[in-house]
């Protein structure tokens, strides 16, 4: 008997049966791509920007964010999407649209990604290219 | 004088209906058991489905029928005993509140021709959707009591409706949860239930039940047959309201009438005997939330409740496509299914189900990207109807916003009550309630299945009704991106065929999930996924209350794939989205649709 109410209250304390709380995952300390980023689709547009990382945990919606330009030195413009992460997941795809690109054009970007707080992960990523069709 | 009898009420607007129905030629009639009412019918030939009449008629037969049987339950009911401080109606009370709220919902005199009921468009062989498979593939939104004003977005699936909690903003998550309707505005912030609050909605809505006053219920509820369960449960006295004589007149004309003048109170009521009605409005939507959280309604008797307990046995491809909604398909991000998740092929699930019965919603919003369904109803009624009313000024320049829409009190929604969520709305435009995936693959006993080729029930899909068929909905999350087009619905390539290799762009771009969109499923995985959506029907484990009430035709033939694309119509070129929609502030980040000159 007193198992089950220390398991109702350890739920209730961890808010699972809190209808108005998503099931969270405790933050990762660390966030590093695992994959990627690369581009899943470039169309003239749509260009959608792919990367995998650990599940970086904490509020349920992430935003992958892209900066971007034509000038490797200059990515001043941003595109960002957001995702929801599953807490089971052992990583987390991000995927970022970028519309309506210039057509054969070369752009340079580097990603990153925030929690809905607008927290920033701490993703450090290269600088990668591409090329519109 | 002839145009005096036709619409009694609507004075002003009389003699202009005889000029505008010579402008509009309709192709369907209004027919009802009364004296013939003028008809507004401002859509282009083919919006409207060639058997609307009859199938409206059909459904009202049927509405019929299931109120007779609630009336007869509630006769052979024991009636409760009142005792205990504070009172408690003791061993029927349940049964008896959940009955009231069932007789309401039934009830089509709780419109102003006598012609709707809350059911007209929930009905029990549908998942309490929309009931008319006709309205599914054409029209999506559903005539209301004046023919043919329509809704705006697809008549929402309300089981499981009254578990949403109420509307909340988490600050620690950064996200709304909860509430009522796709765009979440019957929030409960006064009832503290979003249900009761959203049963308070079509009732006065313009385009459905249409009331012009909140009272006007509180009046048909004083004429009901059932005023004295009503009474009973509420207590005696609570319907004895001095109505003035007008009040059928008033009751009779629409909401929205020109001759209202925009007062949405115009039955004149003395402050005690409105507050007498507001009660009983209350109580309206209050009995109606007990009855679709009832057993009868959210009833937890699928073959996955069966399931949980061990006493049903998924075939191969529902337990295929158990493991992909949880894992490749990562559909339970959003449709918690109280489960762990599996992304790794061969795992073996070890976690515990959070919920005895989990309700597969997150009970949040989210824009998927669909896109804009041209054959929506709404589009369409940018002219006045006979009653001097415009139900959409702004025609193809109205786009949906979902909760961003409420969250300005935009136009089509309803006025926010917490100021303070008013500058989240640009980062929720487009979002759309994650309704639960119960009952969406829940037809009528002798279709069995929302798939071609069936025998099947033609249903819809998500906020637009642009899809006609799981399937359909699975694929368009599993190649929603890989077969991205920069067209509207209705100009996809030669040689693509829409739905199947060419989706669209979204209605909304703004804040389009990418949880989902690129998930590589198979052909075979997809319909997996399916057949594990259909075990989450209820009426496994018992019988479902009134499936049996169908009495239109199953369809037959075609592929899931592409059900309903021969009623694919080309979305013509939209204008700018209008200045009252998209330019109220904080407007939307970056501009939708805006004017070319910007």
């Amino acid at each position: 008997m007193n198992r089950v109410i220390l398991l109702l209250a350890i739920s209730v304390l961890s808010g699972s049966l809190l209808a108005q709380e998503s099931p969270r995952t405790k933050k990762a300390p660390h966030v590093r791509i695992i994959q990627g980023p690369k581009i899943e689709l470039a169309r003239q547009n749509l260009t959608i920007i792919r990367w995998t990382t650990n599940n970086p945990g904490g509020d349920p919606v992430h935003y992958g964010i892209v900066h971007y330009g034509t000038s490797p030195g200059k990515l001043l413009e941003t595109a960002q999407s957001p995702i929801r992460l599953d807490p089971d997941h052992a990583s987390a795809v991000f995927r970022v649209r970028l519309d309506n690109l210039k057509t054969r054009t070369t752009y340079y970007y580097r990603v990153d990604s925030i929690e809905a707080s607008g927290e920033r992960d701490g993703l450090t990523s290269g600088l990668s290219h591409f090329s519109t069709p | 004088m002839k145009c005096r009898t036709l619409v009694a009420v609507a004075l002003g607007s009389v003699c202009g209906f005889a000029l505008w129905a010579s402008i509009y030629s309709p192709q369907v009639s209004a027919q009802t058991n009364e004296s013939p009412k003028p008809v507004y019918n401002p859509y282009p030939k083919g919006i409207l489905p060639p058997d609307l009449n009859s199938e409206i008629a059909r459904v009202l037969r049927e509405v019929d029928l299931v109120e007779s049987r609630a009336i007869t339950r509630w006769h052979n009911l024991k009636p409760p005993i009142l005792t205990g401080q504070p009172p408690v109606l003791k061993n029927t009370g349940t049964e008896a509140t959940e009955t009231l709220g069932e007789l309401m919902m039934f009830d089509k005199h709780i419109s102003p021709d006598k012609n709707q009921a809350c059911a007209s468009c929930h009905m029990p062989y549908a998942g309490f959707s929309g009931p008319i498979p006709s309205v599914n593939l054409t029209m999506i939104a559903y005539p209301g009591t004046v023919h043919f004003r329509a809704g705006k977005r697809t008549a929402q699936r309300h089981t499981y409706s009254p578990f949403f909690p109420v509307l909340q903003y988490n600050q620690e998550d950064n996200l709304f949860f909860g509430g009522n309707f796709w765009d979440s505005r019957s929030t409960g912030y006064l009832l503290r239930s979003p249900d009761a609050q959203q049963a308070q909605g079509p009732p006065v809505d313009t385009q459905e039940m249409g009331f012009p006053d909140t009272a006007c219920v509180a009046f048909r509820l004083a004429h009901a047959v059932y005023r004295p369960l009503f009474e009973e449960i509420w207590g005696k006295g609570s319907l004895d309201i001095n109505f003035p004589s007008e009040t059928e007149q008033i009751c009779a004309t629409p909401g929205g009438a020109a001759v209202f003048k925009g007062n949405t109170t115009p039955v004149p009521l003395s402050p005690s005997d409105r507050t007498l009605a507001n009660t009983a409005y209350d109580h309206w939507g209050q009995s109606i939330a007990s009855y679709q959280q009832s057993v009868q309604v959210s009833a937890f008797s699928s073959k996955f409740d069966a399931f949980l307990v061990g006493k049903y046995t998924m075939t191969a491809d529902e337990l295929a496509g158990f493991k992909l909604f949880n894992g490749k398909g990562n559909c339970n991000s959003c449709h918690v299914d109280g489960r762990g998740t599996n992304l790794t092929q061969g795992q073996i699930d070890t976690s515990n189900t959070a919920q005895v019965n989990p309700l597969f919603t997150c009970f949040g919003s989210a824009n998927e990207g669909v896109p804009l369904n041209p054959r929506d109803a709404f589009y369409y009624q940018d002219k006045p109807d006979p009653y001097g009313f415009t139900p959409n000024p702004y025609g193809f320049g109205y786009v949906d916003l979902g909760l961003g829409g409420f969250l300005r009190s935009g136009f089509g929604s309803a006025p926010n009550p917490n100021a303070s969520w008013r500058k989240l709305a640009p980062t929720v435009d487009g979002q759309m309630q994650v309704a639960t995936a119960r009952n969406a693959a829940l037809a009528p006993t002798q279709c069995s299945t929302t798939e071609a080729p069936g025998p099947y029930f033609q249903k819809e899909f998500f906020h637009n009704g642009y899809m006609k068929s799981l399937k359909q909905l699975v694929h368009f999350y599993n190649t929603r991106d890989k077969y991205a087009y920069p067209v509207l619905s209705g100009h996809c390539p030669a040689g693509t065929t829409e739905k199947v290799d060419c989706w669209p762009v979204p209605e909304v771009p703004n804040n389009v999930d990418m949880t989902t969109g690129n998930l590589g499923l198979t052909d075979e995985e997809e319909n997996q996924i399916v057949k594990f959506l259909e075990t989450l029907s209820d009426g496994f484990t018992r019988p479902y209350r009134n499936r049996d009430t169908f009495t239109g035709a199953c369809m037959k033939g075609g592929s899931a794939a592409t059900q309903g694309n021969e009623f694919l119509i080309p979305t013509p070129p939209l204008p700018p989205c209008a200045s009252a929609i998209c330019g109220v502030a904080p407007v939307p980040n970056p501009p939708i649709r805006p004017p070319l000159s910007e």
